[in-house]
């Protein structure tokens, strides 16, 4: 049985109408108008055991709610939500024995205190028994490295070795799924390397399913396997990374360097940037064949250095989070997949 | 005064918890009294509009103290000690001129929850003044006299909390001391009045400035004798000039300090 | 799928040991932590004793002049300010967030505790303990040794009060807090009710009309903390002080079951700032 399984989930929100004008304005007073704020329009997924998944989507797309009905905050108006068999909003204090959560802003750990008071508490709390936790304990301080500063008041630790402590005090209690908000926030490039491994380390040590909203490129590549978009209250775009990477927007981003100059103008394409001996191009692969912008650079001089770079993700997640509707975010995804397919039959017919 | 403004919420608060201290001391007086008509001169209504009279400085002008440190930590006091006048006059004007509008209020919020509870404020000339004539200049007179007594019973509040805060140029803790200062105004002469205490406790209070922090003010209001009143405000108006001395010399010696060691 | 190996709560005796343990703990950690906070506590204590002898001395002056007021000689109103100061320390030392919990509510702090496994309410009142409690736990103490001495059923006695008047306290606060799920900003009624507390219940009883007993004995339960429990202390009467439990089982009742119908509507998510 899938780990989380979200079945049509929606949520609709009551907002009261601002009243405009002083009439309206006395009247709202006695009878208030609402109406409906669709937040979340029916969300389909199902994610398995250990699956490393990121949860993307612009502010305002229904990304919090959505995380908070399968968290078992906020109740759904309509469809289901099932994490590990139970039903969230009905058993939540029972699902929250196996599920945990690291919320970028919020700390489960006691600021004046150390880790290890705090660790003490967590284990009281999860009714873990005092001989598993310090076993438990050891293990986490071994793999996040949390030795120098466990008996520091985290108060006094930086941003990084808080978000370590964080996390391995979400892994305390063992969970068999981890709901991440934004784990690296704030950090500095180091400490996002260091969190982005140990996640990945969880995820493949204990076989934790990672569910894992981020801003960060970063967090998004280098730790998850999928990736589910929402936007206006719908899912957009969900499948492995790989497939997502290749909504390369049929773009490609060459560059060379010559040893001497070189004329560098092609048939209906012109360098971005240019140097009397390098240049960058932006190469539309539905209009032109790579295999030959490659072919023609490196006839044009003597090469000494060619890159060919994807569309960045960020760009590719940027376009859809621009979209103005929910249809407009899915048909994008589908020409983008066109796209890219015509690219690539383009190159294998020239190769 | 713009500056008073920018806090309504808190000052908000401070209305509230002063009516219901009032209420409650209405009743703990009717409680006292429930034995005898009059305690130490004091009829019960008189002690309830004293103790309205006697708490105005404490909502009104009980603050500055807080107000002073909190420029002084932060360091405004570098950066105001470089401009090209009198500290301590400049920092009078602003805080205690500030201040003038919360007493006042204070004082009108009293006049009204003290008429609703226990009726107006003792006649000026005591029970026996029936004579429309007089007991208009009196009651004028009185309440001159009340309202220069609360002005000047603030000024000396002012000074001395300000003597006080400035203690800062030598000591970082120094919140024990106003903590000091505000329990003892409390107790001699604002919960009540010096005439209940002890003769000795009362004739050494009358040498220290507490009276004329809340004593005086109230007492011309419910006991009003010209001669009485002209000589408690006289006291008043001594212990302010030694106050605003004290600071001073505090101050002159304070920032020779600061810019010998630099803060 | 589940039931990885943890040894499950089935049983209510395993649940009400895992929630004793909890709050052992918890109680441990918030004391390390008033510890971290020496030079703080030391002066607060002495600011609040301050503040309890310049009552004391108003009160010794003005008894001294009229006799008893309101009922209550010189022993009893120092008695009363000795129970409310330690069931109100005591309130704060275990149950430290009760005034915190519209701000945690607002903030959306909650989150972090309805995704614990353990009952929200007892959880978020229990971790943490505000510093100067301890203090004002420790005043009643003090005062009640100046004024009785060493002697023993006193102080059971004495302790044995404490206890639902804490409860009470923290329900009150507690229930007070808990109208930020339906007001939004409550700190206003909270504040207010904070004052009634600390003023009503520090006063001699029969300064009170008729009208203020009832309040005295409902929503500012002043008659609760302090007044009954004076009258049991001054009789040594043990029989009516299960009855203070009873009262006090009440007012948790009702303070719990105010936070949860707050809690069902926070769940449904309809508050005008439910932002995505």
């Amino acid at each position: 049985m899938p780990a989380i399984i979200a079945r049509d989930l929606s949520k609709t929100f009551k907002t009261k109408v601002r009243p405009s004008g002083r009439l309206a304005a006395l009247r709202s007073l006695v009878k208030p108008e609402y109406r409906d704020v669709r937040a979340v329009k029916g969300v389909s997924f199902e994610i398995d055991d250990g699956e490393l998944v990121a949860f993307l989507g612009p502010n305002g797309a229904g990304k919090s709610t959505t995380i908070k009905m399968l968290m078992g905050i906020l109740r759904p108006t309509g469809g289901s939500a099932t994490v590990l068999g139970l039903d969230p909003a009905e058993d939540r204090v029972e699902l929250s024995r196996y599920v945990g959560a690291v919320f970028g802003q919020k700390s489960q750990l006691w600021f004046h205190l150390p880790p290890s008071d705090s660790f003490r508490l967590l284990g009281s709390i999860y009714e873990i028994d005092d001989d598993d936790r310090r076993w438990r304990e050891a293990e986490l301080i071994e793999r996040f490295g949390l030795a120098p500063y466990w008996d520091v008041p985290v108060r006094k630790l930086s941003l990084g070795e808080r978000i370590r402590c964080e996390l391995a005090a979400s892994l305390l209690p063992s969970p068999v799924a981890l709901f991440l908000d934004e784990p690296t926030i704030g950090l500095d490039v180091v400490a996002k390397r260091e969190i982005r491994q140990l996640l990945a380390e969880a995820a493949r040590v204990d076989d934790t399913t990672i569910f894992m909203t981020s801003h960060d490129m970063g967090d998004i590549e280098k730790v998850c396997k999928r990736a589910i978009i929402i936007h206006h209250g719908e899912v957009v775009v969900d499948e492995s990374m790989k497939a997502l990477k290749r909504r390369s927007l049929s773009r490609k981003y060459v560059g060379v360097r010559y040893a001497s100059p070189v004329d560098l103008e092609l048939p209906g394409l012109s360098p971005v940037k240019r140097t009397p001996t390098a240049a960058s191009f932006e190469v539309d692969t539905s209009r032109h064949s790579l295999a030959e912008v490659v072919r023609a650079l490196a006839s044009r001089g003597d090469l000494e250095d060619i890159t060919v770079e994807d569309e960045p993700l960020e760009n590719v997640i940027a376009a859809i989070y621009e979209t103005r509707s929910g249809a407009e975010a899915q048909a994008l995804g589908l020409n983008a997949s066109k796209g890219a397919g015509a690219a690539r039959a383009g190159e294998a017919a020239s190769a | 005064m713009r500056e008073r403004a920018a806090y309504p919420g808190n000052f908000i608060g401070s209305m509230f918890t002063y009516a219901l201290f009032v209420f409650i001391f209405s009743r703990v007086w009717a409680g006292a009294y429930a034995g005898a008509s009059e305690i130490a001169g004091y009829t019960m209504r008189m002690a309830v509009w004293y103790f309205i009279v006697a708490e105005v400085p404490s909502f009104g002008f009980g603050r500055f103290f807080w107000t002073l440190s909190r420029d002084m930590k932060n360091g405004q006091i570098a950066y105001l000690l470089a401009r090209p006048y009198d500290y301590v006059g400049y920092n009078f004007a602003e805080k205690y001129g500030g201040s003038l509008v919360e007493a006042g209020v204070i004082l009108v919020e009293g006049l009204l929850v003290g008429t609703l509870l226990v009726g107006p404020p003792p006649l000026a000339g005591g029970a026996s003044s029936l004579a429309g004539g007089a007991g208009v200049a009196e009651e004028a007179s009185r309440a001159l006299l009340v309202g220069l007594s609360l002005l000047l019973a603030g000024a000396l509040n002012y000074f001395l909390q300000a003597s006080i805060a400035m203690t800062a140029f030598w000591l970082e803790e120094n919140e024990a001391f106003f903590w000091i200062f505000q329990k003892l105004t409390l107790v001699v002469g604002t919960l009540i009045p010096i005439e209940f205490l002890p003769t000795a406790a009362a004739t050494l209070a009358r040498l220290t400035p507490f009276p004329y922090l809340s004593y005086a003010p109230a007492r011309i209001m419910v006991a009003y004798s010209p001669g009485e009143a002209w000589s408690l405000v006289a006291a008043q108006a001594l212990w302010l000039v030694l106050a605003a001395a004290l600071a001073r010399i505090v101050f002159s010696f304070g920032s020779r300090r600061l810019s010998v060691n630099g803060g | 799928m589940l039931g990885t190996g943890r040894n499950g709560p089935g049983r209510l005796g395993g649940r009400t040991r895992a929630y004793a343990r909890f709050l052992r703990d918890a109680f441990v950690v918030n004391l390390k932590a008033t510890l971290e906070y020496r030079v703080n506590f030391i002066m607060q204590f002495f600011g609040m004793m301050l503040n309890n002898a310049a009552f004391a001395a108003f009160w010794l002056v003005l008894i001294g002049r009229t006799g008893a007021v309101g009922g209550y000689g010189f022993s009893d109103v120092m008695l009363i300010w000795a129970l409310v100061s330690t069931s109100f320390g005591l309130a704060h030392v275990v149950f430290g967030n009760v005034r915190q919990l519209g701000r945690i509510i607002m903030e959306g702090g909650l989150d972090v505790y309805l995704l614990q496994p353990k009952d929200a309410w007892i959880n978020v009142l229990a971790s943490r303990t505000v510093v100067s409690a301890w203090g004002d736990l420790a005043y009643g103490f003090i005062v009640l040794a100046l004024m009785n001495g060493t002697n023993l059923e006193r102080l059971a006695l004495f302790t044995a009060l404490a206890v639902p008047g804490a409860l009470i306290f923290a329900a009150t606060f507690a229930a007070a807090e808990s109208l930020t799920f339906f007001m939004g900003n409550s700190s206003a009624v909270s504040s207010a009710l904070t004052e009634f507390m600390l003023s009503f219940s520090l006063y001699p009883e029969g300064i009170y009309g008729h009208g203020m007993r009832w309040i005295l004995y409902s929503i500012v339960p002043s008659g609760f903390v302090a007044f009954m429990p004076l009258r049991v202390f001054r009789s040594l009467d043990w029989g009516l002080v299960p009855l203070l439990y009873l009262v006090a089982a009440a007012y948790v009742g009702l303070s719990y079951w105010l936070f949860r119908a707050g809690l069902r509507r926070y769940e449904s998510g309809n508050r005008m700032d439910a932002r995505v």
